[in-house]
This record gives structure tokens, C-alpha cells and sequence, in this order.
């Protein structure tokens, strides 16, 4: 039977898309026969505005990019300029940073669960779930910063202020219940038949083309490739720390599920062994510059984002402003592998596929 | 901040800044450095005879010379050369057996000069040689540079526009940034999207931001920007900013108390 190719249009107001994304589906029947994705609806010229920014400016830029993980992006970019300028970060700051960013990943990756129950046909239930976890730490965020959602917390050097006096027991309230919110999650989801069904042997990407298409993270975990910034390319404090690297086998939407499952887990981990280990003492060296000027030098320094590789790749000409501020953003690594995980899939797996690869287009677009 | 990661930070801080008098740490370079100071004010007046004095300092990789020489015919025509000159001198030399040195054992009779940046080995090639240099690194099993952290572009007016590709292997892993200049007008260089798939949206990106052709490339239409901008490169330095209102830090004593005690 002769047989005609339609285009689907999906997006940029669709809600599965997980915000401004398109993509132009080719279908035969129930079939994708190709993609094409269409992003840029977000971008905002971060990495151009960033040079017209002196160092201390451009951190709010980086909340901006990637607004579920922004504690890493924080992280990223004042290590670039710590780097560059040569500061040395005292210890309470180094530790409160790898916390905040520790149950910043938790809070990220329970947004993916919750939605990603919603995406494979789930409804709500695990939405609510996720988003209730999510929103203890949530507090705890806005105690510390005084912001919900763009933070501008991390500073070259340290942090803006210290955490508050009961810092340390609100996130110990809070990780027992992040582990049962997790562990109802797990109970709901992990046996779930519809989820089972929906996502098992769905969008696979062998390690070898998981390498090659430079997919980072838990996209990258799920492949097979044990790879992780914090163990492989160390920063921070984070060879302090005993934490366990989930690695999937089969590169499908069920394996990046899992690893994101059990990289929970791993955060709560590393965060009580920083509570044990957090010592007293300044926030900030002793003696800070005013202004910030850096040599003439090139850097380039990455974090192990929610998402993957969060990397700024800093030019510096002297001078206080960057001369040139690269970001390289997972989200955008992760989204560019769409196209071939999608095709010869089903078009209901299409979307299974995208909410696998957890985008967050500020982080995309920038 | 491991030890480890101190010492490195401090020792290659230490090169950037003061590699001239700094006997102890590169003896070979910072001899030939300061014999080469007093003929800055040559170099200054004539481009080629700025990488002919350098040569010498270079002694392993002769073949260095023609390259630099071609770069500052083509791209740097009319760049000052008191910019870069310091630059090129400075530069301290990578540690032996690094990435740099597995590149040119791996292509011979390519032109390549190599230095250690403040966080990594960095490697500058001829635009041409781009698609054999790109092809070795990712099939020679010495260096099996399998994964693309970034690739972007750097627009050094009037030095020209640079293609920075920024490779790691996961197997070996080593890291090596590698670095090509391209003229201002008409920049063009082969796409590298068929040796890594990473590449295809990077090089999409950098030519909707630079302007860049990149030759071979499958589906090099715009990425971000919006379809019909097809002139109007936003990263270039020659594209206007609206103005923003400076800060007041500007206005604010040099000589402060340290930035954690006054907030």
C-alpha cells in the first residue's frame, strides 16, 4: 500500500515540550521518519551580554541558563574567575557550595521525576509527589539566598553571606524527607507497568554514539560510560566525599530514569558527610579586591551540572569584563542526539524521549 | 581544593605571569625570551620578522616558521604586532609527553605550535590542516580524543576569528584545546561534524554567532537565530550592544575593606 509522509508540528506551546522547544516531526503512520528540532526561542545573548559585564555581574547570567540546577552554574563560572584571578576559596565556603549544589541536584532531579511520570501517561500523581519534595529544599534555598528561583549566591571567592544559624538542621529535617519522597517515587514509578512499558528498550543510544554526539551526565551514565566531573575531572572538595557512580546498561528512557533515581540518593550521601565535615570560619578571603581584573588568559572550568558537563570557557585580555564567555550548556550537547534517538520510534515515544533528556531551555538557548 | 590542584594552579599562574624571570621553572624558553626582548621594536615594524625571531626559541619544531609566517600573511595582515609579540614569547612551553607532543608525533609534517594555558594545553593549527589534525585525533589510538567538550569561536578583530575546539578523551583522559585563526572576511574551514556528531550543532551555533562557513557541514542552516538573519552575527565584536548603564562600582574607592566584611 502506497503510503505518504506527514509533518507534525510540536511546539513551541506544547506542554510535553517542557517549555519553548519545536520540533517538526516526519511521520509514517505511528513512525517517526525524521525530526527537526527548532530551539532559539530563549536566547537571550547571555554569552554576548556577559562581556559588557564585570565579573561579579555576569553571575546573575548564569542563573539564568539553566534555572533548575543554578547553584552548578554559579559554581562553574566563579571557579573560572577564581582561576583566573587566582583566588583561593576558604574551606566553609567550598563546603557550603558542594551542599547547596548537592540538594540543588536533588531538588532538579525530583522535578524530572515528578514530570516524568506525567510524560509517559502517568497524570498527575507523581507531579505532586515530586514537586512536594522539591519544595522542602526549595525553603531551605530561599532561608539561605532569599531567592526562589535566581539565587546569585556564589561569588568569586566564596559566597554573598554566611547560611543562617539552624542552616544545618533544617537540611538534616530535610534529607529524611527527601529519602521517603524519593522511596514513594521509587514505589510508584520503578514497577509501574505503564512506565515499564512506555520506556524500556525506548530511544537507545549505545555509549559509543552517547560519546560521539558528546552527551554528558545521566544521558551519558544510562549509556554505560562511567564518567562523572566530580570523580574523572575533580573540583571543589569533592574527593572528600565517598560516593557511589550509578552506570545503566541498556541506553534506554528506563535506564536514564534509574540513574537519576539512584544519583538522588548518591546527593543525599555527599550532603550529610558535608554537614558531618562542615567547619567554622570565614565566607570569603580575607582580602578581596574591589573590583576584579584579570591577566591575559584563557581558562576553561566545569562543573557535573544536573544535566551534565556545565563548562564556561572564559578569554580573558585583562581588563575587568571577559572578553569572550563561553557556555557550554548540557542541555544543548543533550538535545542535539534528539534527532537520532527519535527516529524509527513511535511518535507517543517521541515524547518519552525528549522528557528523558530532562532540557531546560534557558539552558539551551542562553 | 586538593593540593594537587593548588600547586598546578599556583605553578602555572606563576609561568603566566612572570615567565621571563623565571630561570627555575622553563630554563630553555626564558633564555631564548629574554634574547629575543630587545628585538621587539624590530618585530614591531615588520609582521614576518616577529615568528623569524622566534624560530630560534622553537628549535625542535623548525618547521614552525612557514606556518606563523602564512597566519600573519593571511590573517593578521594589518594586526598590530605589538599585541601578540609579547604574547608568542611568553607562552610557556607544555610539559613533555603532554597532548601537544602525541599530536605531532601523530602528523609529522603538519605545522602546529603548541604552549600551556592557564588550565589547559592548547594547540594552534592551520585552518587547512583542520580536517586531517581533527581526523588523527580521533583515530589514533594514542590519542583517542573521542569526546567534544565545546567547539566556538573567539573573534579577535582585527587578529582574526578563531575556531577553538576543546577535545577530551574518556579513555586516556587527557584534554587538549585545539585552535585555528580564520580572516575576518569570508571566514571558511572544513566541518568536523563527520568525525565527531557533536560537532553539528556547535559548528550551527558558531556560524549563527560568527558567521563562519563551515564547509561539508550537513545541514548548516541557522540554529538559534531566526531564519532569515542571515547577515548579522551577534558575537562579532562589530555588532552593536545597546548601551548599558555602568555600574557604580566605577565610582566606588580603589583601596577598599575586604568585600565580605562591608556586606
Amino acid at each position: 500500500m502506497e503510503t505518504v509522509d506527514i509533518n507534525v508540528n510540536m511546539g513551541p506551546q506544547h506542554p510535553s515540550t517542557h517549555g519553548v522547544f519545536r520540533m517538526v516531526l516526519t511521520i509514517d503512520g505511528e513512525r517517526v521518519m525524521d525530526v527537526e528540532p527548532h530551539i532559539g526561542y530563549m536566547h537571550r545573548g547571555a554569552e554576548k551580554l556577559s562581556e559588557e559585564m564585570d565579573y561579579r555581574q555576569a553571575i546573575g547570567y548564569q542563573d539564568r541558563t539553566d534555572y533548575l540546577a543554578q547553584f552548578m552554574n554559579e559554581q562553574a563560572y566563579c571557579m573560572a574567575v577564581e582561576k583566573l584571578l587566582d583566588i583561593e576559596v576558604p574551606e566553609r565556603a567550598e563546603y557550603i557550595r558542594v551542599i547547596l549544589c548537592e540538594l540543588n541536584r536533588i531538588a532538579s532531579h525530583f522535578m524530572f521525576l515528578g514530570a516524568f511520570g506525567i510524560d509517559l501517561g502517568h497524570f498527575g500523581t507523581s507531579f505532586t509527589y515530586g514537586f512536594r519534595e522539591r519544595e522542602h529544599i526549595q525553603d531551605i534555598f530561599e532561608e539561605v539566598t532569599g531567592e526562589r528561583l535566581m539565587y546569585s549566591y556564589f561569588r568569586p571567592g566564596g559566597l554573598v553571606w554566611d547560611v543562617p544559624d539552624n542552616f544545618v538542621q533544617r537540611v538534616r529535617d530535610v534529607l529524611p524527607k527527601s529519602r521517603q519522597g524519593l522511596q514513594d517515587l521509587d514505589m510508584l514509578l520503578t514497577g509501574n507497568e505503564i512506565v515499564s512499558v512506555r520506556s524500556r528498550g525506548v530511544g537507545v543510544m549505545s555509549a559509543e554514539d552517547a560519546v560521539s554526539w558528546g552527551l554528558s551526565g545521566p544521558l551519558l551514565r544510562a549509556a554505560g560510560v562511567e564518567w562523572d566531573l566530580r570523580r574523572d575531572k575533580p573540583y571543589s572538595i569533592y574527593d572528600r566525599f565517598q560516593y557511589d557512580i550509578p552506570v545503566g546498561t541498556h541506553g534506554d528512557v528506563y535506564d536514564r530514569y534509574l540513574v537519576r533515581v539512584e544519583e538522588v540518593r548518591q546527593s543525599i550521601r555527599i550532603v550529610e558527610q558535608a554537614l558531618d565535615q562542615l567547619p567554622d570560619g570565614p565566607i570569603m578571603p580575607e582580602k578581596m579586591p574591589r573590583k576584579l581584573r584579570g591577566p591575559e588568559a584563557e581558562i576553561y572550568s566545569a562543573v557535573e551540572g544536573a544535566r551534565g558537563e556545565y563548562g564556561i570557557y572564559l578569554v580573558s585580555k585583562g581588563g575587568d569584563k571577559p572578553y569572550r564567555l563561553k557556555m557550554r550548556s548540557p542541555s544543548f550537547c543533550n538535545l542535539s542526539a534528539l534527532r537520532d534517538m527519535t527516529i524509527g520510534n513511535y511518535v507517543a515515544d517521541a515524547v518519552a524521549i525528549l522528557g528523558s533528556i530532562d532540557i531546560v531551555l534557558g539552558c539551551v538557548d542562553r | 581544593m586538593t593540593p594537587e590542584d593548588e600547586e598546578k594552579r599556583q605553578g602555572t599562574d606563576g609561568e603566566e605571569a612572570k615567565a621571563p624571570d623565571a630561570p627555575a621553572e622553563v630554563p630553555a624558553t626564558d633564555a631564548s625570551a629574554s634574547a629575543d626582548a630587545p628585538e621587539k621594536p624590530a618585530a614591531v615594524t615588520d609582521t614576518s620578522a616577529e615568528p623569524a625571531g622566534e624560530a630560534p626559541e622553537k628549535a625542535e619544531a623548525a618547521a614552525d616558521t612557514p606556518a606563523a609566517e602564512s597566519t600573519s600573511e593571511t590573517a593578521k595582515a594589518d594586526a598590530s604586532p605589538a599585541g601578540d609579540a609579547p604574547e608568542d614569547d611568553n607562552r610557556p612551553k607544555p610539559p613533555a609527553g603532554s597532548v601537544a607532543d602525541l599530536l605531532a608525533a601523530a602528523l609529522p609534517d603538519v605545522t602546529m605550535s603548541a604552549y600551556q594555558g592557564m588550565t589547559n594545553v592548547v594547540v594552534e593549527i592551520e585552518p587547512g590542516d583542520v580536517t586531517q589534525v581533527m581526523t588523527a585525533a580521533k583515530e589514533q589510538p594514542s590519542l583517542d580524543l573521542d569526546y567534544v567538550r565545546y567547539l566556538c569561536g573567539v573573534d579577535h578583530e582585527a587578529e582574526g576569528l578563531e575556531v577553538v575546539y576543546h577535545l577530551m578523551s574518556l579513555s586516556k583522559r587527557h584534554e587538549v584545546l585545539i585552535k585555528t585563526r580564520l580572516p575576518q572576511d569570508d571566514p571558511k574551514v572544513a566541518s568536523v561534524a563527520q568525525v565527531w556528531r557533536a560537532a553539528d550543532w556547535h559548528e550551527r551555533e558558531t556560524r549563527d554567532m560568527f558567521g563562519i562557513t563551515f564547509e561539508g557541514h550537513p545541514h548548516l542552516v541557522p540554529l538559534l537565530m531566526p531564519e532569515d538573519m542571515e547577515d548579522q552575527f551577534p558575537l562579532r565584536k562589530d555588532s552593536p550592544l545597546a548601551d548599558i548603564e555602568e555600574w557604580q562600582g566605577d565610582q566606588l574607592p580603589e583601596e577598599g575593606v575586604g568585600g565580605s566584611k562591608k556586606r
